[in-house]
């Protein structure tokens, strides 16, 4: 009982400091391109993407937001920007099936990266397949051309 | 919008430290409890009964039964809190690449169903295809590692 006790305190301080030590220089790290505008050019590059599904250009950049900052703290910026850039029903669903499978990739990436997986297989695997599905989710859902109303 | 481009101060350097110590103590107050209950449960037959039980299902994916906890634990709480469980194991960095991809894809179920929910998508066409994703991943990984 005591061995394992000391199993748990020991292991779990253990990775808890691994963590720490890749989360905190990330998240740092993520604020400084934030402050040089990196959300906006994560968007440019989405804007070509976003035109193949079919989706309005503008839904790159509550899309860049939500793989950025995830979905928890993402949201209430997404459903902002869907409503001021008077997204489709479909733009919406479609940001959202994109993000349910792909959202805070590098924060999420990260916390794996300090168990020793290959952040960068994660994270390429993670992208591909969620714009792949995306893809095949903007041919299967039918084109309401009814606006947001949030 | 919201993230207008500014320069970097050392407000910015301020507000990422916040956010890092943020992330690391809502993991730590998540992963800390699991990380406990389940090297506890290693000292007992519980987990050997729950690895045997779940052993040929999680074999599809190339792991081990007790994989099986990790992954109801990160969909049903949060990956903070499958990530107290990975680590409290003893897997293979082949096994947690795994469980990494098929969690990546799918986690969290009751938070996010909502938020999904909240925009106007089914709760079950969601889970299915996260669930999906998850599964086709887990598979591929395992062949392709």
């Amino acid at each position: 009982m005591v061995e394992a006790l000391r199993e748990a305190v020991v292991g779990s301080l253990n990775s808890i400091k691994q963590i720490a030590i890749i989360v905190i220089p990330l998240m740092i790290a993520m604020e400084i391109l934030k402050d040089l505008g990196f959300l906006d050019r994560i968007a440019d590059w989405l804007s070509p993407i976003v035109r193949i599904f079919g989706m309005k250009k503008e839904s790159a950049f509550p899309l860049a937001i939500g793989i950025i900052i995830g979905l928890s703290y993402g949201a209430g910026i997404i459903f902002k920007a869907a409503k001021e850039y008077q997204l489709s029903r479909k733009d919406l669903y479609l940001i959202t099936y994109f993000l349910v499978s792909a959202h805070a990739v590098f924060e999420d990436t990260a916390i794996f990266a300090a168990l020793g997986v290959s952040a960068s297989l994660l994270l390429l695997t993670r992208l591909s397949v969620a714009a792949i599905f995306t893809f095949l989710a903007s041919k299967a859902i039918k084109d309401t051309e009814k606006g947001v109303n949030l | 919008m919201p993230y207008p481009t500014n320069s970097v101060t050392t407000d910015t350097l301020k507000r990422g430290l916040k956010s890092g110590i943020e992330v690391t103590w809502q993991l730590a107050k998540v992963m800390l409890p699991i990380y406990f209950t389940v090297t506890l449960l290693k000292h007992t037959p519980v987990l050997d009964a729950i690895a045997r039980f779940f052993a040929p299902l999680m074999g599809i994916f190339g792991l081990p039964g007790e994989a099986a906890l990790v992954l109801v634990i990160g969909n049903l709480v949060n990956l903070y809190a499958a990530i107290g469980a990975i680590a409290s194991l003893s897997l293979s960095l082949k096994e947690i690449s795994i469980l990494a991809i098929m969690l990546s894809f799918c986690h969290s179920l009751p938070v996010e169903t909502a938020l999904a929910k909240k925009i106007g998508l089914s709760a079950v066409s969601v889970i299915a295809a996260r669930m999906a994703l998850a599964v086709l991943s887990g598979l591929a990984f395992n062949l392709l590692l």
